[in-house]
């Protein structure tokens, strides 16, 4: 090897290389491991692309580098043995020629990717793994409901925190479209499906039954609330009855509403709730079927939504039902509020099922 | 850090691959199962409420 190596060391940029066919075996052997101590004086060093890696010294690690860096490719001095034409060859590579800031330099950036993998994975975590955990838990909260509505059909059930008492259907979501309703607006609630705000009235009272559900996640049971329009459906399911709502008129729809959409025969018992004989409309003034509020606009759950309680007397008000959600999606910015009124009730002697009301409700099977 | 992480690894290089995959996915699932549902009631994007 030494022979071989002598000539090959003094020409090494402009002879053998590059016919050698099997260079890479021969770099390791020939210069890599402090196979010739004399190599680092042999007159290379003016080559311009030596830089940091020229060492002139008896570091054997850094021997490698010195016969490396040939022609203008500097970037190849550490793991290629780059030859002339830019042909490079490959070696596996040996220890890190790191010095102590390199290493730190490489730890930072694994370190941020680590973080940037973190963060992607959470991602996944919140749009995918918390599905799979709320869907386990809706569907026991789905079977309590039914085990407890088959034995026991009390008009009104007793509320107790986190615990299913209703069901939500939406048909234009599709047939099979329902999630339990739970007592309460806490994150436990909400993790196994839409919650009912407490204090607010129940599923046909006068007044307004709010309820809120994610938008992103945990099932996303109020995902697509934006893509309902007014005089959709939403049903909500009790021991005892089917309580259909519709969402009321939007803004854009109130003022020609009797002429406009509301004469659609799917609008029937939609009105757009306002007073003609009152200044503003009355107490319903600021009803829409849809609205984007701030979170803080509580006012969107009372008896008669974004006005004080005690605007209407119980016995006047109107049965409502209000869905709140996050908006835009991904986002905490605002509440999306979709507000229906009661239209009709359905007792369950009467259709027995979800499937059996769907036909009397006018929606197609 | 994960050069070093490797180079701790004890064994031949299957063992090592075997040995890294499974920490990897210890890794993962204390994220997901400890972690995450930890961190998330603490951040903003979940609320869905008014109030």
């Amino acid at each position: 090897m030494a022979t071989r190596e002598g000539p090959d060391d003094g020409q090494e940029n402009t002879g053998p290389r590059p016919v050698d066919p099997t260079p890479w075996r021969r770099t390791p052997a020939s210069g890599r491991r402090g196979q010739s101590p004399a190599r680092p004086h042999r007159p290379i060093p003016p080559q311009p692309a030596a830089r940091r890696y020229t060492a002139p010294s008896d570091n054997s690690a850094e021997k490698t580098q010195v016969f490396a860096p040939v022609g203008n490719s500097a970037e190849e001095t550490q793991v290629f043995a780059p030859v002339k034409g830019g042909t490079a060859t490959k070696e596996r590579p040996g220890p890190a020629p790191l010095g102590r800031g390199g290493v730190a330099i490489r730890t930072a950036g694994e370190l941020l990717i680590t973080m940037g993998l973190i963060v992607l994975l959470f991602m996944v975590y919140e749009l995918y793994v918390t599905d799979l955990f709320s869907a386990g838990k809706q569907s026991e909260a789905s079977d309590q409901l039914n085990g407890e509505w088959s034995h026991d059909r009390t008009l009104h059930p007793e509320l107790v925190d986190g615990r299913a008492f209703a069901r939500i259907h939406i048909p234009t979501f599709g047939v099979d479209y329902n999630f339990t309703i739970q007592e309460g607006t806490d994150d436990v609630s909400l993790e196994v499906g839409p919650g009912h705000y407490k204090g607010t009235s129940l599923p046909g009272e006068p007044g307004n039954f709010a309820v809120a559900g994610h938008r992103v996640g945990k099932g996303a049971p109020f995902n697509d609330l934006d893509n309902l329009s007014s005089c959709d459906q939403i049903v909500i399911e009790t021991s005892t009855d089917f309580y259909v709502y519709k969402v009321l008129p939007y803004d854009d729809e109130v003022d020609d509403w009797t002429t406009g959409k509301g004469a659609d025969p799917k609008c029937k018992g939609v009105s757009t709730l306002r007073d003609p004989n009152a200044e503003n409309g009355g107490a319903y003034s600021d009803t829409f079927g849809r609205k984007v509020v701030l979170p803080s606009e509580g006012t969107a759950v009372n008896p008669v939504p974004y006005k004080p309680a005690e605007v209407l007397p119980k016995a006047q008000q109107v049965a409502l039902l209000t869905l709140t959600t996050c908006h835009p999606q991904f986002s905490a910015r605002q509440r999306l509020i979709i507000t229906s009124v009661l239209t009709q009730q359905v007792p369950k002697s009467q259709a027995p099922n979800y499937t059996d009301l769907l036909p009397k409700i006018g929606e197609a099977r | 850090m994960y050069a070093w992480i490797w180079h701790k690894l004890p064994g031949p290089f299957a063992a090592k691959l075997t040995l890294s995959v499974v920490l990897a996915l210890g890794v993962i699932a204390l994220l997901m199962f400890v972690v995450f549902p930890w961190l998330e009631p603490r951040l903003w994007f979940n609320e869905v409420a008014v109030n």
